[in-house]
């Protein structure tokens, strides 16, 4: 069976791609023919899996930068084709007709829920968590069931862990894989920690004994320096830790390297370090990573700027309370006088349930500066009425086809920001990007 | 009115607030506002000493298994003092883990069993296969002299059942559980429903309800009625989309 699923699917693949059209069909496909497909390849290089809530585009994509910069040969699915279906792809792709796949490392993005299923069916050599926050909750039910599956799939792991020291709800993962080895990363207390919690936090309670969790300080979210009223749980010593941090400039330091993250923020900061720590891990030489951080392109709709009659107008994703925080402070910094456009969808892959706008900060971004705010998507009310009642004094306007919002706020020709969770983010995209061109 | 004024207990704010329930706060809080109505929201925090008696509304929200464990020990101290405020008229609204903490017991999806404050005799059992009730939901419900029609969200493993007073009819969804076609509790002064979303924001009827049963308890000749009406344009359109969608007709 081996051969021809590989070769059937091979060639799917090749005329899919002919016609230029990627996608995970051809993964889907061998994994109905063949559950097992993943042991039907060879291999011997290492295989670095990505995963967690945020950032784990930005981070395995980086990753993948540093090892070509270092002239290996690498495999991914830079196109957060996170599911098994996509990883099968991409290693049909990468396959021979007899299954040997010729590389130097894999990176791989995996979706949290899909972690069992590749811990089991490949040879990971690294894994690396970013973060673990509230995430479509109707997907993947409540974050604690997630992480014990988490744990779960990592009690045999033989590898290296490389874990955010500074999220109690990744470092516990280290307590299942006794086998294991760990990197922990993190970013030392910086202009942008806090005493107090900012925002809605999961880690409130010790993993091990359930006692709560106090904090030096808090960096964003639950992410700080924690440790247990009780036991020993903590903060562990970091073995990657980014110092003298500007978070305006988006610098830091590691080990007498000055770095600059590809968008000044704290959250990325932590992506960064992630990729240091497999810079480490791999020895692979700190300047190439800056050099990353400078020119990697980052994800579609991370920050990404288009430019039209004279104005910007910059394109982010959102897709949790977290992630929508960190945004809406980038935003909150710009003082100037701006329009505001929120695209809430409420499609599978956004996640079915809308009420994680209320864990989300958009208080932030309300001050009178944001002249105008227009919520658009299938859920466009519901965002209306969170801005509503989060005591907005501006207008509030509903246009719930996004392309004709669009429209509308070109029309008032003012820097702006837009906002779109994950089904609205590719349309609305290339709305903007033909816009663009068009206007060039 | 010689009472203006209605004093909010948000219970366990930090740990009980899974699916936004914190938006209902902010939706009682504007409407009083809008109405000249002091509103004060006091948080309650595990260990806290708080007089829970000198309220006219406790709100107790959702929260995950492990957390519900958690604040169970705080909560059955505080029983007595639930009881006694609940006689002196203070009206109770709980949102699908506090809803279930006031029933018997609650039997969480890894086996674990932890009593409630049995005040009623309902009971909630992890579904079977671990089978969750996720997905838009409608009911019909009878907020004392009104039926209306009520929109949220539901996310529960919990299968609630024997419930001697639903709060209302399925529309469209689960509710209590997978089988009865009937949603929360209600018995005139202790509202229990699996309905986030939130639940106030899309139904301004209810959160208005809320707010007439809170005066009420200082003003015993209050109407419903007598609440000055807001402008609800944005509501109402955004209840329509829904409606629509789960194709009710009101």
């Amino acid at each position: 069976m081996k051969i021809p699923v590989l070769l059937l699917t091979k060639a799917i693949s090749f005329i899919l791609r002919r016609m230029g059209r990627g996608g995970s069909f051809p993964g889907q496909i061998a994994l109905k023919l063949n559950q097992n497909i993943f042991d039907c390849f060879r291999y011997t290089c290492p295989i670095i899996v990505v995963t967690g809530t945020n950032g784990k585009t930005s981070t395995s994509n980086m990753i993948a930068d540093l090892f070509t910069a270092s002239n290996q040969k690498i495999i991914n699915n830079r196109k957060g084709d996170n599911l098994k279906e996509g990883i099968a792809t991409a290693f049909i792709n990468a396959a021979s007709i007899s299954g040997k796949i010729d590389a130097d490392a894999m990176v791989l993005e995996v979706d949290e829920l899909n972690i069992p299923y590749i811990m089991k069916h490949v040879k990971v050599s690294t894994l690396v968590l970013t973060n673990f926050f509230r995430d479509q909750l109707d997907r993947s039910q409540e974050m604690e069931q997630l992480i014990q599956k988490i744990e779960a799939a990592v009690k045999d792991f033989k590898g290296t862990l490389v874990l955010n020291g500074n999220d109690p709800n990744v470092v516990r993962v280290k307590d299942h894989a006794p086998n294991a080895s760990v990197l922990y990363f993190g970013v030392e207390r910086c202009e942008a920690s806090s005493s107090t919690p900012q925002e809605a936090s999961e880690g409130k309670f010790c993993p091990r004994c359930n006692h709560m969790l106090t904090y030096s300080f808090y960096q964003y979210s639950h992410i700080g320096m924690f440790q247990c009223t009780n036991c020993e749980y903590c903060t562990p010593k970091l073995d990657v830790c980014g110092e003298d941090i500007t978070i305006e400039q988006g610098s830091f330091r590691y080990e007498n390297t000055l770095f600059h993250a590809p968008i000044a923020s704290l959250y990325t900061i932590y992506n960064c370090m992630a990729v240091i720590a497999v810079a480490k891990l791999y020895q692979l030489p700190y300047d190439l990573c800056e050099r990353i951080f400078l020119h990697t392109k980052q994800p579609a709709g991370r920050n990404e700027t288009f430019a039209w009659q004279g104005n910007d107008y910059t394109l982010n994703l959102v897709k949790n309370p977290t992630g929508a925080n960190e945004v809406l402070k980038t935003i909150e910094l710009d003082k100037d006088e701006k329009a505001l456009m929120i695209v809430l969808n409420d499609n599978a892959q956004d996640g079915t349930d809308v009420s994680w706008i209320y864990d989300a900060q958009f208080e932030r971004v309300l001050q009178l500066s944001t002249q105008r705010i227009i919520c658009s998507g299938t859920r466009a009310y519901d965002m209306a009425l969170r801005i509503k009642y989060a005591d907005y004094p501006g207008e509030i306007i509903v246009i719930e086809d996004p392309k004709k919002a669009l429209d509308t706020l070109y029309d008032y020709h003012i820097r702006s920001y837009i906002i779109a969770t994950y089904t609205a983010l590719a349309p609305v995209r290339a709305l903007m990007r033909k816009d663009e061109a068009h206007a060039a | 009115m010689q009472h203006n004024k209605i004093r909010v207990c948000w219970m366990y704010h930090n740990i009980m607030d899974l699916y936004g329930d914190k938006g209902n706060m902010m939706v009682l809080s504007k409407r009083c506002e809008k109405r000249g109505i002091e509103c004060e929201i006091v948080p309650l925090e595990i260990g806290q000493e708080m007089d829970l008696t000198e309220f006219d509304l406790l709100f107790l929200g959702g929260g995950a298994d492990r957390e519900q464990v958690l604040l169970m020990e705080d909560l059955l101290k505080r029983k007595e003092q639930i009881a006694k405020a609940m006689e002196q008229g203070t009206f109770v609204v709980l949102i699908c883990g506090g809803y279930q903490l006031f029933g018997q017991y609650y039997i969480a999806a890894d086996g674990t069993k932890i009593e409630g404050l049995k005040f009623f005799d309902y009971y909630t059992e992890a579904g079977s296969n671990y089978q969750r009730c996720i997905g838009n939901i409608a009911i019909s419900a009878q907020l004392d002299d009104f039926t209306t029609t009520i929109i949220g969200f539901e996310n529960h493993g919990g299968q609630t059942r024997n419930v001697s007073k639903p709060f209302g009819k399925v529309l469209s969804g689960y509710g209590n559980n997978q089988s009865d076609h009937m949603e929360g509790f209600y018995n005139g002064q202790v509202l229990g429903t699996y309905m986030h979303g939130p639940l106030f924001p899309k139904n301004p009827e209810v959160a208005d309800f809320v707010i007439y049963k809170c005066l009420k308890k200082q003003n015993p000749e209050l109407k419903y009625t007598d609440l000055t009406r807001l402008d609800d344009s944005l509501e109402q359109q955004a209840r329509e989309v829904m409606l629509k969608r789960m194709n009710i007709t009101v």
